[in-house]
């Protein structure tokens, strides 16, 4: 096939994807960035364009980091401290004589580069840390910038020969407000975001599904400091000075407030915030106008009033709270689900030993599982089978001992890499991710598999828009496996206990596994689901996939089991058919009493 | 463009109202800013309406607080176009990069506190004016002053701005007579303990030490020297002048005596009529600008408005420029400005031309000493010493 025809191709596949993702409100968004472009050349000549553009930059600033706030759930502040970079790169590069463009872009850079010096720190802390770490980062970068003249140009900042017009720069503003709320929308709904705000909700579980969260929080971090560096590049040239008392913790306060208030789980929100604080200060001055004060004592005020009332509300912010008052509800993309074929592996457990402090959790700890087998690890509470879970999943290193899966040697391979190779695990507790719906759920499961990286899905390559076709049809394959393919667009908080625990199964199932380790699967369900939940493990049982359930339900046992292995105080009791382990005296005597089985 | 048509406010008959925008460091250095700032409206007051071919037009004030930061400061420059203004009096912070956006607009920049190498350029920067003391005649004079002592100098500069001219101004002047310095040091803007530095002064063989800084550094290091009983002569430019360094060593009065500080002359050659009569005018309208200090007898000390005096002068120039140019446009405003001169508040002339838009001249400096809060010339420097001594207590 020629190049041409594979272009075309390509073209016809992507006007077709974007017919089928328009909406209304996407008409909405064209008309009112169309009415904007057309400000410069209706409004009157008191309007201050310059002003209008500098907010413009400001918003692209705000909506990077609000995909790190809001997808990424990291609280940075330091996104001032990015915008500064930017503007003092491309300060030294503009004087040299580079084109504006190119030191933009060169400011964009260097602050990616920051980013990932500083992200490489914070990814992996919770969120109070990362806004803890990211508050001192945004001092060290003020005080370096004052400490070094030379770099900063000291108190009297950089001059910059400023390049284009307060109208080319406003029209420059809204074409890269509208592509970063793009580029955000783009990626929260792709499988990078979703497993991103996965990992933002419930890392635990994220990570039982294979998720690289630190990798994936690292990218969000470097992109969203890219976009502060952008911002600071071309405002600079706008305003003819790279001050360095703008780039404090000042402006990473207020960036951050900006997105907190109009909302950081949207594009749209960043922006909202940021008028919301331009409007904010003709408000202050319009009150030092009334009250003959300095404005400046007003706006922080005023700001921090906005904030206590939107924190008051929920903190979910502008947007959030008008979105949910119009019942804005999303749209489903019109995928098929994908044929579901499950392939099997072999798991063996050798001489496993855990301590914990002086405490031995498990010890000589041995099973094997096969394809097509279900096997259910049972004991008394603390007897170790949850120990020996996370040990055949990765979370825990064992003392001593070997994992095997398919005769390979896991032992020392981490949670994700066992979970690339098939080897995955539910976790106890209820770890659904309450603000995904259960299709996206599976989603992040079926992102596992995913090729193609963040660059790829902002620009929607055809590759990248086939793959995201893919997943989704994974992940409705999963769903359909466990009876939920109806529930797809529901959230979790929509669904019984029983449902939810199926949900859980249904993610795990998407990742493509070989072998399931599921930690009390009935765990919530009424009596009358439990055949329904027996009916789905057998299922996949006879789909030809390894079992490992891990229950306290004897009657799911007795259904659903060929083989158990009872634990008590660390040590394998007993082994054998439900029927054998019932009748085993030592099983009776340690785990059930006179209680039949 | 035409000038009277971005004037906005009143349009009372045929009287229009012009506004001068006065950008200045009201929050960060409020002494500095209402000075600028009163001088402006005192100018504009005595100027009262112009009357021109097309009709009477009135001076309006507009304050725009720059915050000592230079970003703010080329914002309301920008805002100042954006309203119409007739011109523009800075303090200085910012107007190496706001005097493009004042020279495209066409808009007259006047700075008449910070005297930057550079800030005035009339051949690339045609719409920048200064009647200020310049950095280079003031540090020219220093050395002029200070190196027949045989001093060996400690020279400090704090990282502000201003500082950081100061020091470029300084290393010319006494590039000559490096033997004369025996330190250079930069000094933390906003540090309250400078004794380290002035320690490090002291132990490179300083005889003297040359404070360019704000009014809160010279304090800091004047403390920091007489804490450890190091009565080492201290010589600083216009900033040590400022009410603020008395404020803070209220409590240790003879901590400032001696203190020695460069600045332009307040009265003229013809006597000090003109500038007793200029200072009764600033009081009757303002009153006396009592800092807040007694001297031992228990008087009021009183700041003379000095530099009010050239934002005033700016303001007296400009209203002559407009009178001539009438209402045609800014290019017309910007050749009568080269072309009027008028009588300074202190009896000098004021005025432009093609070739100089500075309006203070470098061999105008003088040096005055603090005893017991106030200042007086000294008599070791030749134009000193034929200056009166300005009142500065009140009953």
């Amino acid at each position: 096939m020629s190049a041409i025809t594979t272009t075309r191709r390509a073209l016809r596949e992507a006007a077709a994807d974007a017919r089928r993702s328009w909406t209304g409100a996407a008409w909405l968004t064209v008309a009112g960035a169309g009415l904007a472009a057309l400000v410069p050349f209706v409004v009157p000549s008191s309007v201050r364009l310059d002003g209008l553009a500098e907010t413009g930059y400001l918003a692209v600033a705000a909506v990077g980091l609000g995909f790190a706030v809001g997808i990424g759930g990291m609280p940075s502040i330091a996104q001032g401290a990015f915008v500064g970079v930017g503007a003092v790169c491309a300060a030294h590069l503009v004087g040299s004589g580079w084109p504006a463009p190119a030191a933009a872009l060169v400011g964009a850079a260097a602050a990616a580069v920051g980013g990932i010096g500083v992200g490489i720190a914070v990814v992996r802390f919770r969120a109070v840390y990362v806004a803890a770490a990211t508050w001192i980062t945004t001092w060290l970068f003020a005080l370096g910038l004052d400490a070094f003249p030379t770099v900063s140009g000291g108190s009297r900042g950089l001059v910059v020969p400023p390049r284009g017009s307060p109208t080319i720069h406003y029209e420059l503003a809204l074409a890269l407000v509208a592509a970063a709320m793009l580029a955000h929308r783009t990626l929260a709904r792709s499988s990078f975001g979703l497993t991103l705000q996965a990992a933002a909700q419930r890392p635990a579980a994220a990570a039982a599904l294979g998720a690289e969260t630190a990798r994936l929080r690292l990218q969000a971090f470097a992109g969203a400091a890219a976009a502060g560096g952008l911002a600071g590049g071309v405002a600079v040239q706008l305003l003819g000075v790279a001050d360095p008392s703008s780039y404090g913790p000042s402006l990473s306060f207020q960036l951050l407030v900006a997105v907190l208030v109009g909302g950081a789980a949207t594009a749209l929100g960043p922006v909202v915030g940021v008028l919301v604080f331009a409007g904010l200060s003709l408000a202050a001055d319009l009150l030092g106008g009334i009250t003959g004060s300095e404005t400046g004592r007003f706006g922080p005020m005023l700001a921090a009033l906005l904030l206590l009332a939107v924190l008051t509300l929920g903190g979910e912010g502008i947007v959030a709270a008008v979105s949910s008052r119009l019942r804005l509800d999303r749209r489903r993309s019109e995928v098929g689900a994908a044929e579901s074929s499950l392939t099997g592996a072999s798991l063996e457990a050798r001489a496993l030993v855990k301590r914990f402090g002086g405490l031995v959790a498990l010890d000589a700890f041995e099973l094997e599982i096969r394809p097509g087998r279900m096997l259910a690890l049972i004991g008394p509470n603390g007897s170790g089978k949850t120990t020996a879970l996370r040990l055949l999943a990765g979370t825990v290193r064992p003392d001593a001992g070997e994992v095997r899966l398919d005769e390979t040697d896991v032992t020392a391979e981490p949670t994700a890499q066992r979970v690339r190779r098939g080897l995955v695990r539910t976790i106890q507790s209820n770890a659904l991710f309450p603000a995904l719906t259960a299709l996206e759920h599976a989603t992040v499961g079926a992102s596992l598999r995913r090729r193609h990286g963040a660059l790829r899905t902002v620009l929607a390559t055809p590759k990248a828009r086939r793959e995201a076709r893919a997943v989704r049809a994974r992940a409705l394959a999963a769903l359909r496996v466990v009876g939920l393919e109806e529930r797809a667009d529901e959230l979790p908080e929509s669904l019984t206990g029983a449902e939810q625990r199926l949900l859980m199964v249904a993610s795990a199932l998407a990742t493509g596994p070989r072998v399931l380790l599921l930690d009390e699967p009935s765990a919530g369900a009424a009596p009358q689901d439990l055949d329904r939940l027996a009916g789905v493990l057998r299922a996949l049982r006879e789909g030809g996939l390894a079992i490992l359930v891990v229950e306290h339900n004897v009657r799911l046992v007795r259904a659903v089991a060929d083989e158990v292995v009872v634990l008590d105080a660390g040590k394998r009791l007993a082994t054998g058919t439900p029927d054998e382990v019932a009748a085993n005296p030592a099983v009776r005597a340690a785990y059930f009493g006179r209680q039949a089985l | 463009m035409p000038l009277a048509a971005g004037c906005g406010g009143n349009d009372s008959g045929s009287v229009r109202a012009l506004t001068i925008v006065v950008n200045a460091p009201f929050s960060k250095t409020p002494y500095i800013g209402e000075t600028i700032a009163r001088g402006v409206e005192l100018g504009a007051a005595v100027t009262g309406p112009i009357d021109t071919k097309g009709g009477t037009i009135r001076l309006h004030v507009k304050r725009l607080d720059n915050a000592l930061s230079p970003r703010q400061a080329i914002a309301n420059v920008r805002r100042a176009v954006a309203d119409g203004a007739v011109a523009i009096v800075d303090e200085g912070t910012g107007a190496d990069a706001s005097w493009r956006i004042a020279d495209k607009a066409q808009i007259p920049l006047c700075v008449t506190y910070q005297g930057g190498i550079g800030l005035v350029d009339v051949e690339r920067r045609p719409y920048v004016f200064r009647i200020a003391p310049t950095d280079r005649g003031i540090a020219f004079r220093l050395a002029e002053y200070v190196i027949p002592k045989r001093l060996r100098v400690a020279i400090l500069t704090d990282d502000s701005a201003y500082g950081d001219e100061g020091r470029a101004a300084l290393a010319k002047s006494f590039g000559s007579n490096p033997e004369a310095v025996a330190i250079s040091l930069r000094l933390p803007a906003n540090t309250p303990d400078l004794s380290p530095q002035v320690l490090r002064a002291r132990r490179s063989g300083a005889t003297a030490l040359l404070v360019w800084a704000g009014p809160a550094t010279i304090a800091n290091v004047l403390t920091a020297a007489r804490t450890r009983r190091w009565q080492v002569p201290v010589y600083t430019p216009p900033s040590g002048a400022d009410p603020l360094v008395r404020q803070q060593l209220a409590d240790q009065p003879r901590w400032v005596d001696g203190l020695t500080f460069a600045s332009g002359r307040m009265t003229a050659e013809l006597g000090p009529h003109a500038w007793r009569s200029f200072e009764s005018l600033f009081e009757s309208r303002y009153g006396p600008d009592v800092i807040g200090v007694k001297t031992s007898a228990g008087l009021d000390v009183v700041q003379p408005p000095e530099y009010a005096m050239y934002s005033y002068d700016f303001v007296s120039v400009l209203g002559a420029a407009i009178g001539q140019a009438g209402r045609k446009d800014r290019a017309a405003l910007l050749a009568a400005l080269n072309e009027v001169t008028v009588r300074g508040a202190n009896g000098d002339e004021r005025g432009f031309n093609l070739h100089n838009h500075e309006g203070v001249v470098d061999d105008d400096v003088y040096f005055a000493r603090f005893d017991d809060m106030t200042f007086a010339p000294v008599q070791d420097d030749p134009l000193s010493s034929t200056l009166p001594v300005i009142k500065q207590t009140r009953e």
